[in-house]
Parts: structure tokens; sequence; C-alpha cells
């Protein structure tokens, strides 16, 4: 690794909540950069370049959707957003605006911690990511296209195996349904979510071991899905 | 007249030709008819033939016609003279009915602009009696409250001293005219006339009228109806006012109530989540903190997550009983939302052996996810907390009647029995004084959610024991899934 301590930016408004964020986040060796309103935190971005943002959906001065679009048009660290179970449509705005992941509060050490390292991770390994994915018995080999279970080769239709290749891409990432449908679909199919369901149904069904209950296509009920390995 | 005519038309005689004094006595007819109506305008008639004989027909001073010419003229001046006395009375009577006719369009006109412009149903009263009041009879509007039981309105209460509320019932049901001629000391008849508006009949008009206009019931019926339609016309357009007016407050109130509950629960969950961070951040430190410590660090974060659970209930609740949570539906895979309310339990589901067992046939069901998800994990999270650590707890489903039918059954005990309806009201515990943590909000919530789908929600026991919750979801008509062409699918492995 080029820098040993990742650059982590907190907005939030909250002391105590940016405190705890804070003390998990040093201890998982994340250098901290605290913001108190969204103007700060963008100054903060900008100055500190980090290699991920965690940001509280309901600032005191701008639009937590407003300031994920500030910030992506000139930055491509990710960004953990931190929301009230009352915006469960906010949440999804955020992930299609550009948001890579968020957290509903009330929420635990381990989950942000869990959260921070694959987001982290798939951060410092950049964009070539590896061809080669194995998760459970399934391994993928995504430059030859192969699928194997247990060894055996998986039929997959070309519609499964592009939406593989979505969640595969984006490990630790939520995928909102919107964004699989124009990946994986093309745009005319935006409104069609439950294309999205049935194939991620199918997918399960050939690589998870207990489809009904799935340990790496995970669903984000009202929002799309994660893959988590 | 006719004598004055032929007094008039004797001395001229020798000037005039007798069928220009013909002309004279037709034009007497006609002004007698004009003016005295038919009885005279006939007798006129009559009169005039029997003086133009008298006077002016050779041989004269006599009834006696000389010439069979003469009894010609004599014959076509009465027959003239005759139809032109009908015409012209007819001409007059006309004339008379549509002056009358005129006054009443004129007064229901000013009927119409008055109703145009009540902003009241009691304006609308006040301007019928008025109304009724000028043609000689007096009127009180009956309007249905919500249970369908008329009663006055406006401060007309005193002009109809008592009304028969089931004459007005028949009438605003069967829309039809009740007409009571009374046979008391008064002399009064008594109308029932229903409002029929454009959507519906929207009241009744009781008039009340003297008895010695029955002779011109038929006019009286029709003008009934007249006044009843505007009246019915206006008090329509009073009740959308009210609607529209209701719908707007019900909106601004829906604002409301929707950012104090955002507020609210922004407010208490910032805190709470604050506690549950800082006191889970207590329990992985490092140095490890001394056991007890440890302990109560860990009783914390479980203590501030559960309030924030219930707080997350309370909120749900008061949103759900306002009644204005619409159900964002969408086609689900139900073993999907299963499958996540199994996930987003996770940690307080250890222990317990979470089986999903549902059929591979279940089409894509309409509903809305989140919503649903919060009924299976309240369902779940009462099997888990109710029954013996290690037992099993399935989620089954079964289609049946046009409706999903999907169950939660645990191992435990199972509710008190005769009490299965009773826990989904709110506050509502199985057993009040359980040691097992809730405030009896879970099912209630449940219950709202699925009632908000269409869908309803029951508890029983299982023999010999467990608990069985299960709910209907109604089947629709899912959406077409346009397959791949097969020619597109590739096996995955090449070489």
């Amino acid at each position: 690794m080029a820098d040993p301590l990742p650059c982590v930016v907190v907005v939030e408004d909250d002391r105590q909540i940016r405190r705890f964020v804070r003390s998990t986040l040093e201890a998982e060796g994340c250098k901290v950069f605290e913001a108190e309103t969204g103007q700060q935190g963008l100054v903060e971005a900008g100055t500190r370049k980090p290699d991920l943002v965690v940001l509280d959906l309901g600032l005191p001065d701008i639009d937590g959707i407003d300031f994920i679009r500030d910030l992506r048009s000139w930055s491509e660290a990710p960004i953990i957003v931190l929301s009230a179970r009352s915006t469960e449509a906010d949440k999804v705005t955020a992930l299609d605006t550009g948001a890579d992941d968020y957290l509903a509060k009330p929420f635990g050490v381990a989950e942000l911690v869990a959260r921070v390292r694959a987001l982290l991770r798939r951060h410092s390994r950049g964009s070539e990511g590896s061809a080669h994915v194995s998760f459970g018995d399934v391994t993928v080999d995504l430059s030859r296209r192969s699928v194997l279970r247990e060894g055996q080769p998986v039929h997959l239709t070309a519609v499964e195996y592009r939406l593989l290749a979505q969640l595969l891409g984006n490990v630790g990432k939520v995928l909102t349904h919107r964004h699989l449908l124009r990946e994986v679909w093309g745009p005319s199919f935006v409104e069609s979510n439950h294309y999205v369901r049935i194939y991620v149904a199918r997918l399960r069904r050939k690589l998870e071991a207990d489809p009904a209950q799935p340990r790496y296509i995970l669903t984000e009920t009202g929002v799309g899905y994660r893959f988590q390995l | 007249m006719c004598i004055g005519t032929a007094a008039l038309t004797s001395p001229l005689q020798d000037y005039l030709d007798l069928a220009n004094t013909v002309m004279l006595f037709l034009l007497a007819v006609l002004l007698v008819a004009l003016r005295a109506g038919r009885g005279p305008a006939i007798f006129a008639a009559i009169a005039s033939v029997l003086l133009f004989d008298f006077l002016f027909v050779p041989p004269r001073f006599s009834l006696a016609v000389g010439d069979v010419q003469y009894g010609i003229t004599l014959g076509v001046m009465l027959a003239v003279a005759l139809v032109t006395a009908q015409l012209a009375t007819g001409m007059g009577r006309q004339a008379e009915v549509a002056a009358r006719r005129e006054r009443e369009t004129r007064s229901f006109y000013e009927l119409a602009r008055d109703l145009a412009g009540a902003v009241s149903t009691e304006q609308v009263a006040a301007i019928a009696e008025q109304f009724m009041h000028a043609a000689g009879g007096h009127a009180t509007l009956l309007l249905p409250d919500t249970s369908d039981v008329l009663s006055v309105t406006g401060d007309g209460a005193g002009e109809v001293a008592h009304f028969e509320q089931r004459l007005a019932l028949v009438a605003y049901r069967k829309g039809e005219i009740v007409a009571v001629n009374a046979l008391d000391d008064a002399g009064h008849s008594v109308s029932y006339v229903p409002l029929k508006a454009p959507m519906r009949t929207r009241g009744v008009l009781v008039v009340t009228a003297e008895r010695r206009s029955r002779s011109s019931h038929e006019p009286m019926d029709a003008m009934l109806s007249t006044v009843a339609s505007l009246v019915a016309i206006a008090v329509e357009r009073l009740h959308y006012v009210d609607v529209a007016n209701n719908a707007q407050m019900e909106m601004a109130s829906e604002r409301l109530r929707t950012s104090i509950l955002s507020a609210l629960s922004h407010d208490l969950r910032t805190p709470l989540t604050a506690i549950v961070g800082l006191a889970d951040s207590l329990t992985v430190q490092k140095p490890p903190l001394p056991e007890a410590a440890h302990e109560t660090a860990a009783a914390i974060r479980d203590q501030a997550a559960r309030l924030s659970s219930m707080v997350t209930n309370l909120l749900d609740m008061a949103r759900l009983a306002a009644g204005n949570v619409k159900p964002r539906k969408e086609w689900q895979v139900l073993e999907e939302v299963a499958g996540a309310a199994v996930q987003l339990l996770g940690r307080s589901l250890a222990g317990h052996r979470v089986a999903i067992e549902l059929p591979l046939a279940i089409p894509l069901i309409e509903f809305d996810a989140i919503l649903i998800e919060r009924v299976l994990c309240n369902l779940i999270e009462n099997a888990a907390k109710y029954s013996a650590p290690g037992s099993a707890i399935t989620i089954g489903a079964r289609l049946e009647g046009g409706f999903a039918h999907v169950s939660v059954t645990d191992e435990g005990p199972g509710f008190p029995e005769g009490r299965q309806e009773e826990v989904f009201e709110m506050f509502v515990r199985g057993e009040p004084e359980s040691s097992a943590p809730g405030a009896g909000l879970g099912l209630a919530i449940s219950r709202s959610i699925v009632e908000a789908h269409g869908g309803t929600i029951h508890a029983r026991n299982q023999a010999p024991r467990g608990a069985q919750v299960t709910f209907t979801l109604p089947l629709g008509t899912p959406p077409e899934i346009a397959e791949e062409p097969e020619t597109d699918s590739w096996e995955a492995q090449r070489g």
C-alpha cells in the first residue's frame, strides 16, 4: 500500500456520533478528519483528498444529496451515508446520486467497520479488480467468463451473467434496482424492478447454498442488492 | 259594440258597399274577442250577423233574406266571425300563459341566482323558504347526516313544527315526490320533494302549501321539481366545496404531522445513535475493559438499541394509525423479502433455527417490500422472543382462494387460549407481565400494514404446541417477463 494510513472525512453534525465514528475508524487505523457542516465537509474533502467519506444525510446547512452531487463532480472517493429510518426514499436517491453504501441509525461498531473495510479495500484495489472471484463453493473467472460451482460449470444466461458481473464488480457496494436495470438490461427497463428481483432469485438458486437465506447476494429491501464477500 | 258598429255604419250605408259593412262588423267581433274573451266574442259574432241581416240586408228591418246571395254572405260572415272569435281569444290566453311563464321563469331565475350566491346550507334553506313564501307556502330543507337521518337545516324549524321522518325518508330513498293532503284543520298539503342532484339525492325539501292551490296540482308539482332541482344543485355544490376544503385542510395537517414525525424521529434517534455507538465502542476497546464494565457497556448498547426499535415502532404506529400510510407496491419475490427479514434480525435470532420453506410455485406478489419485511420481522422476532432458544421458527406459505397465506410458526407455548385476536390490539401483550421485552405494538403494526394491503392476519395455536401467525396478501396478475431468447444463452464455461 502506498499510503499506510487511509484518510477518512466524517461529515456529521452531532458531536457524540462523530466522536464514536472517529474512535472506531481510528481503531481501524484510519486518519480521521471531522466536519460539522456540509460546507466544511466539502472543504475538508477538497483539501484532504480522502479515501472515504462518511456522510450524515440530515445536515443542518446543505442537503445531503446536494453534497454527494457536488463531491461526485470532482472526487471518486467512496461515500457511506448515515441515514435515519424516516429517510428511506432519500437513501435510494443518495445511492443513485453516487453514494456507495448506507448505514441506518442506530448502528454498531461491527457494522460500521465492516462497511468501511469493504469500501476501503475496493477503493485501494482501484478499478482493475481481480479476474478471479471465489465465494462459497463458487469460482468465477471474469476474464474467461467461466462460473464453476464445486468444480462443475454452471449454466448462466447472458442476462444472469451480466448481473453477476455487475455484483462482482461492486463488491460491498449497494447497487440500486435502477442502477442494475440500467447496467444489465439497458435504459428502457428502468421502471421494471421485478426483472431484477426475478433474475437475482435465479442467480441465488444457481449459486447460493440456501437461496432463501443468501450469504453473498444480499437484499437491501426497498433499495437494491449488495454482493458481500 | 255591435250595436255601436251598426249605429256607426247605418248612416254610411249609401256610401259603403255591403261587403265593406261586413268587414266592419268582423273587426268589431275581433276587438270584442281580444278584449272580452271567448263567450262575449261568440255572442258578438252571432249578434253581428243578426244585426247585419236586420239592418242592411234587403229587405231591411227584417230577418228575412231576399236574395239567396245574401244567405251565403250571412253564412260566411257567421263562420268567419266565429273563427275570428275563437282564434283571437286563444291568442289572448296564450299571451296570458306566456306572461305567467315569464313571471315564473323570472322567479326561478332569481331563485337560481340567490342559490348560486349561497355559501352555506343554512342560506340555501332560507332562500328556499323565502321563495316558497312568495308562492304562498313554506319550505323546509332536510339534509341527511352521516347515518342518513334527515334533520332540519337552518332556522326554519319553527315553520314546519313536525314533519314525518318516515315520509321524508321514503322520498329521500326512492327519489320520488311524496304528497300528503292532510285533513287537518289548517287544510295544508305537505309535499316531500327529493333533492335530486347530478351525483345523488342530497336531501328532501318539505313544502307546505295552502290547500286552495290543490286545483292547480299539476303545475304545482312541476314547480316543486324545478325548485327542488335548483336547491339540490346548490346543496351539491356546497357539498363539494366542503369536500375540497376538507381535502385541503387534511393535506395541510398531513404535511404538519409528517414533518413533526420525522423531526421527532430524527431528534430521538440522534442521541440513541450516539449511545448505541459509544457503548458499543467501549465493548471493543483495546485493551478490553474489565469484565463487569464490558458487560455494562454491552447492556447499555442493547437497551439503547431496544429503545430505538420501540421509538421506531411508536412512530410507525403513529403514522399507520393516522391511516395515511400508502403502501408503495411493487411486484416482489416473497422468498427474497422473507430472507431479508431474517438477515435484518441477524443477531437477535441467534440460537433459533429459522427455516424458510416456501413452495417454488409462488408467483410475484404486489406489496410494499419494506412494510411486509416489517411484518415478517415483527412476527419472527415475536416467535423468537416467546419460544425456547434452539427451537425452530418456520416461515411458510401456501396459495388459496386468490390469496397468498404467509405464516410464521414457532415451537413456543402459543398464545393464551381465547386471546388470539386481542393480541393484535395496540399495547396488548399475550402475557401482560411477561419478562419478555416489548410494548405490544408489533402485532398491531403488522395488522395495520397487512390491512393496508387488503389482507388479513390471524393467530392460532398449533397442536401439540407452538404459535402460528398467518397473514394473507391478495394475488394479482403479475406482469409478463420477457424471457431471453434461447439463442442468447450460452454455456458459461468455454473449454
